[in-house]
């Protein structure tokens, strides 16, 4: 069963030189169980679809999507507290940049407390259930690796390392025991222990309890060990999503090649001082976005054709939006 | 946290030198003889004015003589004021607490009134509410607070005879002096008429506190409204919606405090604008207060009591704004967020 099904979203955003589409119809889709990885440079959208997904964005941005469903109801249509109900219980985020998503004025503890869900206290008295809050989150810090947990929990954001913040405001989103966990760079910044850690855990947590996760990241090497579907995003639109495993032996769009091979490679008969391959240029802002497909200027084979914004097509289950596709043999 | 307090000492320290040295120059800047500017005596011969020049160590250099003022005034002798022949410090005692009490009350009911202004339109920024109260604002903002106490004193007590014009309370009761506080010396006083001297010294007090409220609250609600609207923007905002609490939970838990933590400072900082604004009401509304004792002085000439009341402003606006950065800092959780230098 589809879990997450978007399809066609198109988020406005108002700017002083008018209206601009920060998404341009961007698919989504996310099964049961499953791991999905959403990738693409900074600024290319991928952390408005997830507050797309959860509602927190300014009400004056014009939202529109041909379907945003979630198990069936519709998210865009229901009323504000169904979905805030929906949110609460069944979905959790951890955004990027954590010390800036928790509360400067608040200790960790008391951010902690107030995320465990009135339905996990329903057992005790009302007297127990102080104690009973604290017991859970310290399970769940203990669980993404803080082992000092009242340290942790007298704490305020600005106290602790980045490090530590990622990983209250994983256990803040693991807490609410979701059906899925939306994780926006989670790592971010992590030394590598921590960062396996955190990416161990979230794999366990995808076998043992059927978790899905909608990774969200820039790891080409994690997501690829971790997800099992990847959404490759540019300047806020989809330009190709399928399997992980089709992606990487045949990119069919031009920029997932490029994003592929920009990873750093670590092959032994590799020239000193080789250059990182790259394209040309950055990610256009969101007032200068060319028309048609918006990796146009930067595109190895762009042609004429590329000022038409390309249709979505497929082969099976592998969608790419390009009028030069790669690997096509004889087109 | 202690070094904190040595640095706001050092501050107080520093300002109250220049406050002194200031109104020791004023001494020698005022036309006429420093020596009677200080001191307000006007001595009868020539013997009397040497045993003065001694006392007041006049004969010294100037260094000397500033140290001596300094003692003097450390130790209550502000001088005599020239029109009245009282000691200028009793006068100022006996003043400064009505304007204090007018301030006071202003600034209460200005937070009172734009804080929970401010909240409304900054919730609903950029929508008619916010544009209504922007633009309410912005007028009470701009009227000039004695054309606005003249107008209030037409309509209400000239116009409609609700409230009295002048005055502190009316000339029926006599209320003993205790704390200066008028409300508080009718509690104190345990007259028999007590409960009518409330109610008419309220009457008296309407007028001038709302005409200071209607121009300090307005600057209460357009700060008020910028840091709600800042806040209410930020990641950790989005965040708690992500995380599925409500609107108001997250304006109560998330958004109160991260609110007015940074607007407090600035609101003690329109304290002092609000002082002056209540000196002008003074004036307009015969409110017995320093402001007005100020101007009398200031029409007589009367030097050492212009020297007093300007020393004893200042003192009064640099005690409350320390103590009340100090206070706000201790209630800060953020407080020791910038002590060392962040990347």
């Amino acid at each position: 069963m589809l879990l997450l099904d978007i399809k066609n979203l198109t988020v406005e955003i108002d700017t002083s030189t008018g209206w601009v589409k920060a998404l341009d119809k961007v698919s989504l889709h996310l099964k049961k169980g499953e791991i999905s990885a959403l990738v693409g440079e900074s600024g290319s959208g991928k952390s408005l679809i997830v507050r797309t997904i959860v509602g927190a964005i300014p009400d004056r941005w014009r939202i529109t999507a041909d379907r945003m469903t979630w198990k069936g109801q519709d998210l865009l249509s229901m009323s504000a507290q169904q979905r805030r109900k929906i949110i609460r219980n069944e979905m959790s985020v951890v955004f990027q940049n954590a010390n800036h998503s928790l509360d400067p004025t608040a200790s960790l503890g008391q951010q902690l407390r107030e995320s465990v869900p009135a339905n996990q206290l329903e057992e005790v008295s009302f007297w127990q259930r102080k104690a009973l809050r604290t017991d859970i989150i310290v399970k769940y810090l203990h669980k993404v690796g803080i082992k000092d947990h009242q340290q942790c929990m007298r704490a305020y954001p600005h106290q602790v390392p980045d490090d530590i913040c990622q990983k209250v405001m994983l256990a803040m989103a693991l807490v609410s025991k979701p059906e899925l966990l939306i994780a926006d760079d989670p790592t971010m910044g992590m030394e590598i222990t921590s960062k396996v850690q955190i990416l161990r855990l979230l794999t366990k947590l995808n076998q043992t309890q059927n978790l899905s996760i909608l990774f969200i990241g820039h790891d080409l090497s994690a997501i690829a060990n971790m997800a099992t579907h990847m959404t490759v995003l540019y300047s806020g639109q989809t330009v190709e999503s399928g399997k992980i495993g089709w992606l990487h032996k045949r990119p069919l769009h031009p920029y997932t090649k490029a994003l592929l091979d920009s990873a750093p490679s670590f092959r032994k008969d590799l020239a000193p001082k080789s250059t990182l391959s790259s394209l040309d240029g950055t990610i256009p802002t969101l007032q200068h976005l060319p028309i048609g497909c918006r990796l146009g200027p930067r595109c190895p084979r762009a042609q004429k054709e590329c000022v038409k914004t390309p249709k979505m097509r497929h082969i099976s289950s592998h969608f790419y939006s390009c009028h030069f596709p790669l690997n096509r043999g004889g087109k | 946290m202690m070094s904190y307090l040595l640095r706001r000492l050092n501050l107080l320290v520093i300002t109250a030198f220049i406050v002194t040295v200031a109104s020791f120059a004023l001494v020698y800047l005022f036309p006429g003889d420093p020596l009677i500017n200080l001191t307000g005596i006007v001595p009868a011969n020539s013997e009397a004015y040497a045993q003065l020049q001694q006392e007041y160590a006049f004969d010294k250099n100037l260094f000397m003589q500033y140290v001596h003022y300094i003692q003097e005034i450390y130790q209550g002798n502000w001088g005599l004021s020239i029109s009245s022949h009282n000691s200028v410090l009793d006068e100022i005692l006996l003043f400064l607490p009505a304007t204090l009490e007018l301030s006071v009350y202003a600034l209460v009911l200005s937070t009172v009134i734009g804080i929970p202004l401010g909240f409304w339109a900054g919730l609903r920024y950029q929508r008619p509410v916010d544009y209504g109260i922007l633009s309410a604002s912005l007028l009470g903002y701009s009227l000039p607070v004695f054309w606005l106490g003249l107008i209030l004193i037409l309509f209400f007590s000239l116009n409609l005879g609700w409230l009295p014009m002048s005055g502190r309370i009316s000339l029926l009761y006599d209320i003993p002096h205790y704390s200066g506080f008028i409300l508080l010396d009718i509690l104190h006083s345990g007259l028999a008429e007590s409960q009518a001297a409330m109610q008419d010294a309220v009457n008296h007090l309407i007028l001038p506190t709302l005409s200071i409220t209607i121009v300090t609250s307005s600057i209460v609600i357009r700060i008020t409204r910028r840091s709600v609207t800042e806040v209410m923007e930020s990641d950790y905002i989005k965040a708690a919606t992500a995380r599925g609490l409500s609107r108001g939970q997250i304006l109560w838990r998330h958004g109160l405090r991260n609110t007015l933590l940074p607007i407090l400072p600035q609101l003690v900082l329109q304290f002092t604008a609000l002082l002056t604004n209540a000196m002008i009401v003074e004036v307009i509304f015969s409110w017995p207060g320093i402001g007005n004792w100020l101007l009398q002085a200031i029409y007589q000439q009367d030097f050492p009591a212009i020297r007093g009341g300007m020393l004893a402003v200042s003192a009064v606006v640099i005690i409350f704004t320390l103590s009340m950065d100090v206070l706000l800092r201790l209630i800060n959780p953020l407080k020791d967020r910038d002590v060392h230098g962040t990347i």
